[in-house]
């Protein structure tokens, strides 16, 4: 789908905006420094590009640090989480992973200054896909469910709010205009609004593919059938060329189908189409040409500083559709 | 290539059960119901077992949904599309709590612990997510329906999982977790003093974040789950026998970008890295090569030349044919990029595996798969028929 690619770019898109913004990878291999062509990333915060900085949380580091902050002091820390018994024991604490990572990111997102100021202007999560992503949000209202007080009860209480404020926090769901990706980002977006009750911010469609045939073009390529090119009276690679040329139109005309249905069943999030990009690999280039594109359909008055895209195709020019 | 496509035809005649493993997104649940339809007109009597809640297989199978029971193929869908299979075709999607339920309900040694387990809170929010447990479902799940034997083949599509190891070792680990010392004081108390001292001090101050229900909530859990593993045990042994067995085979399913070929590879590699289990690789969605490299480079005035009398180009003034065969040209040259990157990737996997290990491709078709008709085009592609 493009999770951590999309979590770059709009996380790079704040970033050109001039808000200091962290980006979170959550205890998985570090994908950031190839695309920012940083140093690794690991458990402690590195910068990335301007304004820009990454961490990725891991279970084990942000119980230490949690451990220390609640402790106060490292060696009862160690006396305690280090003990081979409770080590062995937290590890089978269902969700207790979940719940650090979740910790450690909101206390980024609230993190304050001497001056009370928000040290972070954006927090950007790449969270768990689906499965996985619907247990991780739901863990601090599960322990809630289950306990009552104590420090681990606050803690998720105020998760738990801190994800529900539309004020303070958008789930953003990344999908393909395909068939099986759109059903599954419908059911998850109506699971995150009636069974988590948080804020969606953004639903894109990523991988978009621009037509390039002018729609008259492509209506021709649409009306031909298989048997048709079989007959053109050309040779093989002729054949070859055009049956390229419907399979481009055939996937962009599915596509166009798939975003409809996004667009009709988006309820309050802002549909966000992002390009399919034909290259050998994702860099730094790929994600800023990302994220110029998401920050100009989320703002219409942006204007990048170099914008030098090729046109969709040849001889015309069509505007990206942003829906609000 | 026809080679491959039979010997993954003989394979497949051969097992009573196939796994499909891989990683989220590759097509996995196509791919086992194109295996499953593939038997079914040879003359099998074949179950499609999925864990995908997506209507989608439900679809393209022709029927309103899949169940947790198994639901026929009704034959006026093969019919429809010009098949007449010899066998049948059931499909049944697996219900995890459903499933896990069940296993509860059937291993517990009395109604007390029953009910203890099944009202437990915490199994009730993690009984699906625990680590192991939807693979020790769908295992357990698939090792009941072969011993009924209704069925000459059952293909199973394994939750994706990141680590194909997971489902073969998941009912043993399982065990273990629950049954490893810390797990076991919990349970057990009296063995704590073994332990050495500090240990209830250490216990003291971690319910004073967690808050002592949570303890004791998975104390009680524990010790109502302790009273399954016998059971689980002599199930588990069981179940790793079947999947270990020559009645079964591996299919690693992926897709030709550089992650899922590496992700393929770690899955093989986890099953034991030799032919024995695995018994083939399924590379979805490769970009078919339409025009090979030295025409791509030919000027735009030619593909105008040659296409400009067809019925494409009717009726269009000499400078649209133009621009309509520049961007046919440049659409042909976007779309050898990812040809050129696929066949790269398969490749590199192909260069890893023994060579007599059938890896498979299937086009990347210009439109998703939700028919039968869709499926046997898929079908047609793997087994050459």
């Amino acid at each position: 789908m493009g999770k951590t690619t999309l979590a770059s770019a709009f996380a790079l898109s704040c970033a050109m905006q001039g808000k200091k913004t962290l980006l979170i990878e959550l205890n998985v291999k570090d994908r950031l420094n190839s695309l920012f062509g940083a140093v690794e990333v690991g458990t402690e915060i590195v910068e990335l590009e301007q304004n820009l900085y990454g961490v990725n949380i891991t279970p084990e580091a942000a119980m230490e640090e949690y451990g220390i902050m609640k402790l106060k002091l490292k060696m009862v820390y160690r006396a305690v989480f280090e003990n081979r018994l409770v080590h062995s024991f937290l590890k089978i604490i269902p969700g207790l992973n979940e719940l650090l990572m979740l910790g450690k990111s909101h206390y980024h997102a609230t993190e304050v200054d001497d001056s009370g100021r928000y040290i972070w202007d954006m927090v950007v999560i790449d969270a768990p896909a689906t499965g996985h992503g619907i247990f991780f949000l739901k863990i601090p209202s599960v322990i809630t469910s289950i306990i009552s007080a104590g420090p681990m009860f606050h803690d998720a209480k105020r998760i738990q709010e801190f994800l529900s404020d539309e004020s303070l926090t958008a789930i953003n769901l990344v999908t393909l205009p395909e068939d099986m990706p759109v059903n599954e980002t419908l059911e998850l977006q109506q699971v995150i609004l009636d069974e988590l009750k948080m804020p969606i911010g953004m639903l894109v469609a990523n991988c978009v593919y621009s037509p390039a045939f002018a729609p008259e073009q492509m209506q021709r390529l649409l009306e031909l059938d298989p048997g048709d090119v079989d007959k053109l009276d050309c040779d093989d690679h002729m054949k070859g060329f055009v049956r390229a040329a419907r399979f481009r139109s055939q996937r962009v005309e599915m596509q166009r189908e798939y975003i409809e249905r996004l667009d009709a069943n988006k309820q309050d999030a802002q549909l966000i189409q992002t390009s399919y990009h034909f290259a050998e690999r994702f860099d730094f280039q790929t994600i800023r040409k990302l994220a110029i594109e998401v920050r100009a359909q989320l703002d219409p008055d942006f204007q990048p500083a170099q914008h030098e895209d090729a046109p969709l195709y040849d001889t015309a020019t069509e505007e990206l559709s942003a829906s609000s | 290539m026809q080679a491959r496509s039979q010997d993954f035809a003989a394979l497949v005649k051969s097992r009573q059960v196939i796994v499909c493993v891989g990683s989220g997104g590759v097509g996995k649940t196509t791919t086992s119901a194109v295996i499953g339809l593939h038997a079914a007109l040879e003359g099998k009597r074949v179950l499609v077992l999925t864990i995908d809640p997506a209507k989608r297989l439900a679809n393209s199978l022709g029927i309103q949904a899949i169940g947790s029971d198994p639901s026929p193929i009704p034959l006026e869908r093969f019919e429809e599309i010009g098949l007449s299979p010899k066998g049948t075709m059931h499909a049944m999607m697996l219900d995890m709590k459903h499933s896990f339920d069940s296993l509860v309900q059937q291993h517990a040694p009395d109604e007390d612990s029953k009910r203890n387990i099944l009202q437990n809170k915490l199994y009730q929010y993690f009984s699906t997510s625990l680590a192991g447990t939807q693979e020790y479902a769908a295992a357990e799940k698939l090792y009941e329906l072969y011993m009924q034997g209704d069925y000459d083949l059952i293909v199973l599509d394994t939750p994706p999982t990141s680590h194909a190891l997971d489902f073969l070792e998941a009912p043993n680990r399982l065990v273990e977790a629950i049954n490893s010392r810390a797990m076991q004081f919990l349970y057990k108390p009296g063995r704590a003093s073994l332990l050495g001292v500090g240990t209830g001090y250490v216990i003291k101050t971690l319910s004073k974040f967690t808050g002592s229900e949570l303890i004791n909530e998975l104390s009680g859990f524990l010790k109502a789950f302790s009273t399954l593993f016998k059971g689980f045990q002599e199930r588990a042994a069981k179940v790793r026998e079947l999947l270990t067995s020559d009645v079964s085979t591996f299919c690693v399913v992926t897709a030709p970008n550089a992650g899922n070929i590496d992700e393929a590879l770690y899955f093989y590699e986890k099953l034991g890295g030799d032919h024995t289990r695995v018994g083939a690789f399924i590379t979805n969605r490769v970009h078919p090569s339409w025009v090979p490299h030295e025409e791509l480079a030919m000027p735009s005035m030619r593909i105008s030349a040659a296409l400009g009398d067809t019925m494409l180009m009717e009726g269009l003034d000499a400078s649209e044919q133009k621009q309509f065969a520049k961007n046919i040209r440049n659409n042909a040259s976007d779309f050898q990029v990812l040809a050129d990157l696929d066949r790269e990737s398969i490749q590199r996997l192909a260069d890893k595996l023994p060579k007599e290990l059938p890896i498979l491709q299937v086009p990347y078709f210009s439109h998703d798969i939700h028919s039968l008709r869709g499926l046997n085009h898929v079908r047609k592609a793997i087994f050459q028929d």
